[in-house]
């Protein structure tokens, strides 16, 4: 199965260029281990030191914030997205 | 191959790049690059038979990397091991306030002060970086707090004859310096005036805004800091105001961001309101001038004189050129570059409107 996952522009010479690609994986805890694993200077920015989430950082599952996900371990289904976003981003 | 003169402006809204012949009579303006980035610092590296540029970029959102350009800016690379604190540091990485060189004799060394203050190196010409950690593990260092800028290692002096002597500034925590390569630092404060930022730490709390090394001997470091103007002529051991013809009102206390000194000793200052106002006195945008040889500041150069202009310029946005002639610039917190040829007496404003001006430095490269 894959996932699609969109990341911000500003982020893009993270992940090869790309702002939206694909990733092969069986779970969104694989999902987030391959885009974490396959683009290491993305969790520079993602994540701080400490290993907490950047505070103005969101991932979404879908319409859910990963945050408040019980259980990584979800089965990916045919038309599953995996977005970062920055949040509050309007003026 | 002509040598060319470049202009390098870190804005909040990314990379520009002025570019000239040696007549600096016209100008063309490239960019934005590293657009949606703000580049606190730029540098741009012709050791080593490089053509390299860097930005320290930031986000308030994404935090700070070092990103570098090997064709003039045309594309950019993130460095893969760029500055990080240690985990059990409890520090965070958000800003590259300044991307500084190596003493001559090690052409591949770069150094990079960083908000949090801390002070990291690259010994490979930018790829890799670590942290000078003998800095934050200063007994101090619990003692350090941020000033209105945040709390950033600003400026990085490497002696010019001797790599491991280094001194390093930081806004509202003071100078510091290293005789062993930065693995060790003391304070170097003695003289300056300290601000008041509630910590019980005696030897640090120093508001350095910035600090240059006259180029003819590197015992001789200038600065403009929170409390006025101060010079030191034993490197940086101590300091004593050299503040003659800077207090235009009764009560009004030098302040002011850049410093710039020419290999000649002219020396320059942008000075403004107050420390509360910030702004250009009256709204006039004067830029102060004095050789190392005399005893006094003059205002030398009356910048736009038929308007006001209520802005401020920031700790690194003005700067030389290393021709003979040297042109002095600076940018304006309103985004206007300004460029003057003959010591700082008449000024030409560069075409574009900019962002927030952030960091000025000049390149002289091939073409």
């Amino acid at each position: 199965m894959s996932i699609e996952v969109s990341v911000p522009s500003l982020l893009a010479d993270c992940t090869g260029g790309r702002s939206r690609f694909r990733l092969e994986a069986d779970t969104l805890e694989d999902a987030l281990e391959r885009l974490l694993g396959d683009y290491p200077l993305l969790r520079h920015h993602l994540y701080r030191e400490s290993g907490e989430l950047r505070p103005h950082v969101l991932l979404y599952y879908n319409d859910q914030n990963i945050a408040w996900l019980a259980d990584r371990r979800i089965p990916l289904r045919e038309g599953d997205r995996l977005l970062v976003l920055q949040a509050v981003s309007g003026g | 191959m002509a040598k060319g003169i470049k202009v390098l402006v870190g804005t909040n809204k990314g990379v520009f790049i002025y570019s000239s012949d040696e007549s600096r009579s016209e100008w063309r303006l490239d960019g934005p690059y590293l657009s949606g980035w703000e580049a606190y610092s730029v540098f741009g590296d012709s050791r080593g038979g490089r053509k390299r540029l860097f930005a320290g970029t930031s986000h308030a959102a994404y935090g700070a990397t070092i990103r570098y350009s090997d064709d003039l800016g045309a594309t950019w690379t993130q460095v893969e091991q760029g500055p990080k604190y240690a985990a059990e540091t409890g520090f965070s990485l958000n800003r590259i306030w300044q991307i500084a060189p190596g003493a001559p004799s090690e052409p591949d060394t770069l150094y990079a002060g960083a908000e949090e203050a801390g002070l990291f190196v690259s010994r490979d010409a930018g790829l890799t970086w670590n942290e000078l950690d003998g800095l934050t593990k200063h007994p101090s260092r619990p003692g350090w707090f941020p000033g209105a800028g945040g709390m950033c290692l600003h400026t990085v002096i490497v002696d010019p004859g001797n790599p491991r002597r280094i001194r390093v500034a930081m806004s509202a925590v003071g100078v510091f310096r290293s005789e062993d390569g930065g693995e060790t630092w003391s304070p170097s404060n003695e003289g300056l005036g300290r601000v008041p930022t509630g910590q019980p730490y005696p030897e640090v709390g120093y508001c350095i805004h910035k600090m240059a090394a006259d180029p003819l001997n590197p015992e001789t470091i200038y600065m403009q800091e929170h409390c006025g103007v101060f010079r030191s002529d034993n490197g940086g051991a101590s300091w004593y105001p050299i503040e003659e013809g800077l207090t235009i009102k009764e009560g009004d206390m030098p302040f002011g961001f850049p410093f710039c000194v020419s290999p000649g000793g002219d020396m320059f200052i942008i000075p403004l309101e107050s420390s509360e106002q910030r702004t250009m006195r009256d709204g006039r945008m004067l830029v102060y001038r004095r050789h190392r040889d005399e005893r006094e500041w003059l205002p030398v150069g009356d910048v736009v004189p038929d308007e006001q202009r209520h802005v401020s310029v920031l700790r690194d946005a003005m700067a030389l050129d290393d021709l003979d002639d040297y042109g002095l610039y600076f940018g304006t917190t309103s985004g206007e570059l300004f460029c003057s040829l003959d010591r700082g007496v008449t000024w030409k404003r560069l075409p574009g409107l900019l962002s927030r001006i952030l960091s000025v430095k000049t390149w002289r490269v091939d073409e």
